[in-house]
């Protein structure tokens, strides 16, 4: 019997094939010969002599032989794939139904994931644009409640003095700059660097060059490239000319490439907006104050306003550099006891950066893995049916002689063109919703430039054909484990009993109600959370409260009474305008802006350790601020231009301070001071308390000087108007120009825009890990739809012949809910159990609920509920309508 | 010397005497042996084994399959059968050698003449 298959094995024996082959020929011609009347040694001989040279000829066929085999299998295999992928193809195009809810999912499902990880990639992977970024640390004293917070110049050059962990070290400063001279005049945010900061960093500019260690022109300014193109139209040629920053004419030596980013560097590290321009530092390579910037101030340890960023010597680990800064800073404590006690701790690049970026960040990618993971159940449980469906098919084949191994493999292929199909559609999603993110995400995040580059295509790749391999080994394995003849026995209309299957169903099924109540659960967590924020009394009265910021330069910013002059000016030109009914002034703008620390001392009080010292906020204001403000004066009165430098120094305190040094008095007339070096001020006043540092944070102590008695040349100005606030800009940029036209107004924004930055970044995680959960539910409620639908479909003649012995209608729907009210509660109950455990992570993030929120679990649970049974109802409504007499006799 | 003429000369031709053996029907090797020497008087295959390379060459180019057959002494035997290539092929081969020996023999013809 010839067979016909042997050609197509790959493991057939060619060297026993040969020699049968060969030796035939010879016994064959042996026989022949002995016919002719050779004796048996004669005519063996005779054979052999007539074939020839018989170990070459072997060899030579064997070759052949060989040679055929390792193409003809290379073809196979490349057959058989381009077989199932044909035949994949053609089963999902003859099935639209099924490939367009499967190629939804999946998009929707690898879409998610992917725009979720350009963003973690962009923050948290992608390398910083430093040369050896790994080897960057930033550098900052450690104030004795742990926080990190910037240095004086003093203790700064005792560090760069006497640190030996470092091999580059470069300080800078946060100073704004009054562009003039160019159109109308405007603020920009800057930093004063030490000459050695960009080789620190190892970055090059676009163009020219910038300073390096030891040789920096004092008057010489870099650009960087947003600034270039917005205010000098990219012309190359700027670089050599002269521009007019805070009226001093500096020389544009370089301009930074666009890639360089370059945050401002704070204690609470954001990755937002950053400085547009650096000019070297002062005497002794120091980055110069923002009050008289040419002033020596290495003698200054106390004021607090340089940053460092340091290189990491080769061999030196973080953690040696981090116990030497240590021991410095302490030992330094000791000898300066102005130092207050801190000693100083090192942050890594990415962290100062992105660190406060990375727990959302981990919490929305925690989100689209479970949506994927809802995504993937769908599209098994569909293709689990498919397969039950395909039952009687798929046997057939086994029949005609496909091996199991072929039927699992194109069951495979199937899943996997499914998957990669899904993935295209999903990339196209996720360029889609990269964009749509940027529209709707905090500017830390924006900043961060998110892009899809090869790392997140990667990633959607593998999570592509993860996907495709995990929802379509199930099926596999189900369908070549089928026995033919029970599969081919059965009914046409029932050709699906597998029990199996449908048990796998209703697994996948529950898991996903469990994963979605634990998505909707942690979006309830979140939102919430977001409302308690939002809800929560900031002590200012923010409707209608215009604020901005003013630069005072030149011989305006040289004197405090000049400034105080000015201000008071200045304020009297707002209140002077129509539809402006309150305006007032701090040196630093609650919740939107900056943030002043201070200790204090407490007279009649025993004189505290250094770094024991009672600590609050340091505010500046001018008279008339705290009721523009909407803060209330509780006790006493406001500051007035009759405080002056000559008369009795006063201070405002807030209740919180108040009722933590004088809880059983008042206050009034009693004496703090800043330090044993100050002047005693009287309390004169206490406010109600304001939430400065933003919604999230309590009310601190706050101690309010009048700016009469200390001024700086900066301030923030709030206008309560009548109508809308941003009507009132041009008039108060007028004023502005009135008194002095170099001045430009800067941050002009209500006091409600800086709020809502404020909860930018929670605003943002909730909305779209609520998101993630409206997808969730979605995709469970196909998922329950689908299945319910089927298994009535499966019991179509059960329900007949129980409709045919008298059964109510309303009986038959029970049957069918009860199903679903079993996995529902299954689901939920699982969810339930795992939500606490998985929302822990998201502790921090949540304001005023904690992770095991009581109620936001029973709004999952009772959302799952609901729409499990609402999934249901429809398939039980249709079998509560079958016919009983056409199914039975069919 | 005068054996590897006949060698060279068996190379080309082997094919086409391989082809037109199977073109009546399957054979095994030694059939196909036997067929050439008969049709030929045992002139041109000096070197029998050399018949099973040019056949296995043959099936890699897809002109001839073989499969495994059970002899009368129940021994397993690979036969031969001339695929519809193979077919064509052997067309083509005994145009070519009409052509080719046609060609020869005029020019023999033609040195005849030239010499009288």
């Amino acid at each position: 019997m010839s067979d016909g298959r042997q050609d197509r094995r790959p493991w057939r024996d060619v060297g026993r094939d040969v020699d049968d082959e060969l030796t035939f020929h010879l016994e064959m011609r042996a026989r022949d010969a002995r016919a002719q009347g050779l004796d048996t040694d004669a005519a063996r001989r005779e054979a052999e002599r007539r074939f020839g040279d018989l170990e070459r000829i072997r060899r030579e066929v064997r070759t052949i032989d060989e040679q055929v085999m390792r193409e003809r299998g290379r073809q196979s295999m490349w057959r058989d794939l381009r077989q199932d992928v044909n035949y994949a193809l053609r089963g999902l195009w003859r099935t639209p139904g099924f490939t367009a809810v499967a190629l939804l999912t999946l998009a929707i499902g690898i879409g998610a994931n992917t725009a979720i990880f350009s963003v973690v990639n962009a923050a948290l992977l992608r390398p910083l644009s430093f040369t050896d970024p790994g080897e960057l640390v930033f550098l900052w004293n450690r104030n004795t409640d742990g926080r990190p917070t910037p240095f004086g110049p003093g203790r700064m050059m005792d560090f760069r003095a006497q640190s030996t962990s470092f091999s580059g070290f470069a300080a800078l400063s946060h100073i704004s700059y009054t562009l003039t001279g160019r159109g109308d005049p405007e603020t920009l945010p800057g930093a004063s660097v030490s000459s050695t900061f960009f080789d620190v960093l190892g970055v090059r500019p676009l163009i020219g060059d910038t300073f390096h260690g030891g040789h920096a022109d004092p008057n010489a300014v870099v650009l960087t490239y947003g600034l270039w193109v917005r205010r000098f139209g990219g012309d190359p040629s700027i670089v050599g000319r002269a521009i007019t920053l805070n009226r001093r004419a500096r020389t544009v030596v370089a301009v930074m490439p666009r890639e360089f980013f370059w945050p401002f560097i704070t204690g609470t590290p954001t990755a937002g907006a950053g400085p547009d321009l650096f000019v070297p530092g002062g005497p002794g390579d120091v980055p110069r104050v923002a009050i008289d910037e040419d002033r020596d101030v290495r003698d200054n340890r106390n004021a607090g306003y340089i940053r460092v960023v340091a290189r990491l010597r080769p061999g030196v680990t973080e953690r040696q550099a981090d116990a030497e800064v240590r021991a410095i800073g302490a030992r330094l404590s000791v000898q300066y006891p102005q130092d207050g006690g801190r000693t100083a701790m090192l942050v890594d690049a990415r962290t100062q950066f992105f660190g406060t970026l990375e727990r959302p960040l981990i919490v929305l990618a925690m989100a689209v893995v479970f949506v994927l993971a809802i995504a993937c159940a769908n599209v098994a449980s569909l293709l689990l049916a498919r397969g039950a469906a395909r039952r009687r098919d798929l046997a057939l084949r086994r029949a005609l002689g496909a091996t199991r191994l072929r039927i699992a493999r194109q069951l495979l292929t199937e899943a996997l063109v499914l998957s990669v199909a899904g993935a295209a559609a999903g990339a196209i999603f996720a360029w889609w919703s990269v964009r749509m993110l940027l529209r709707v995400a905090p500017d830390d995040v924006t900043a961060l430039s998110v892009t899809l580059d090869w790392r997140v295509l990667i990633y959607a790749a593998a999570v592509a054909v993860f996907a495709g391999v995990a929802f379509g080994i199930a099926p596999a394995l189900q369908c070549s484990r089928g026995d033919l003849t029970s599969a081919l026995a059965e009914g046409s209309t029932r050709a699906s009993g597998s029990r199996r299957s449908s048990r796998v169903r209703d697994w996948l099924v529950a898991c996903q109600i469990a994963i979605a109540v634990l998505l909707v659960a942690g979006a309830a967590l979140l939102v919430r959370s977001f409302a308690s924020l939002t809800h929560v009394d900031t002590g200012i009265d923010t409707r209608n409260l215009l604020t901005f910021a003013i630069n005072l330069t030149g011989r305006t910013a040289e004197y405090q009474s000049e400034q105080v002059r000015f201000y008071a000016a200045l304020q009297e030109r707002l209140l002077a305008l129509p539809g402006v009914t309150a305006a007032g002034s701090a040196v630093t703008l609650p919740i939107g802006g900056d943030d002043f620390g201070t200790t204090y001392q407490v007279d009649g009080r025993p004189i505290p350790e250094p770094g024991q010292e009672p600590a609050g906020g340091y505010q500046v204001v001018m008279p008339g601020f705290f009721s523009a403000m909407g803060i209330r004066i509780l006790e006493g009165r406001d500051v007035a231009l009759t405080d002056t430098r000559n008369s009795q120094g006063v201070v405002l305190v807030n209740e919180t301070l108040a009722r933590q040094q004088w809880p059983a008095h008042s206050p009034i007339g009693k004496r703090v001071r800043i330090s044993a070096e100050e002047p005693w001020l009287t309390v004169v006043g206490v406010t109600s308390d304001i939430r400065h540092l933003g919604p999230a944070v309590p009310p601190r102590p706050e101690i309010y000087q009048p700016a009469s008695q200390r001024s700086f040349p900066f301030m923030a100005f709030v206008v309560r108007t009548a109508g809308d606030p941003y009507q009132m800009v041009p008039s108060i940029r007028h004023a502005v120009a009135e008194l002095d036209p170099t001045l430009a107004i800067a941050d002009v924004k209500t006091m409600d825009d800086h709020i809502a930055h404020a909860v930018a970044r929670p605003r943002f995680v909730s909305a779209l890990v609520t998101g993630f959960s409206v997808l969730a539910l979605t995709l469970a409620v196909i998922g329950i739809y689908g299945l319910m639908g089927w298994s009535v479909a499966q019991q179509q003649r059960e329900i007949a012949i129980r409709m045919a012995l008298g059964a109510e209608k309303a009986s038959v729907l029970a049957l069918v809910l009860r199903k679903a009210a079993w996995l529902a509660g299954a689901g939920i109950a699982a969810g339930l159990a795992v939500t606490p455990i998985a929302t822990r992570p998201m502790g921090a993030l949540l304001f005023g609920v904690t992770p095991a929120d009581p109620l936001s679990l029973a709004a999952a649970a009772l959302a799952l509920a609901f729409v499990t049974l609402f999934a249901a109802f429809v398939p039980a409504a249709r079998a509560a309508r079958i016919q009983p007499g056409t199914l039975v006799r069919s | 010397m005068s054996d590897r003429t006949s060698v060279d000369l068996l190379q080309g031709t082997l094919t086409a005497l391989i082809l037109k053996a199977l073109s009546w029907g399957p054979l095994h090797g030694y059939g196909i042996a036997r067929w050439i020497e008969q049709a030929t008087g045992d002139e041109l295959l000096v070197e029998e084994g050399s018949l099973y390379p040019a056949l296995h060459r043959l099936e890699a180019r897809r002109l001839i399959t073989s499969h495994w057959t059970k002899s009368d002494t129940n021994r397993r035997v690979r036969s031969y059968t001339l695929t519809e290539d193979g077919r064509a092929q052997l067309r083509a081969e005994l145009s070519r050698w009409g052509r080719f020996s046609a060609a020869v023999t005029r020019a023999f013809d033609a040195r005849k003449t030239r010499t009288t």
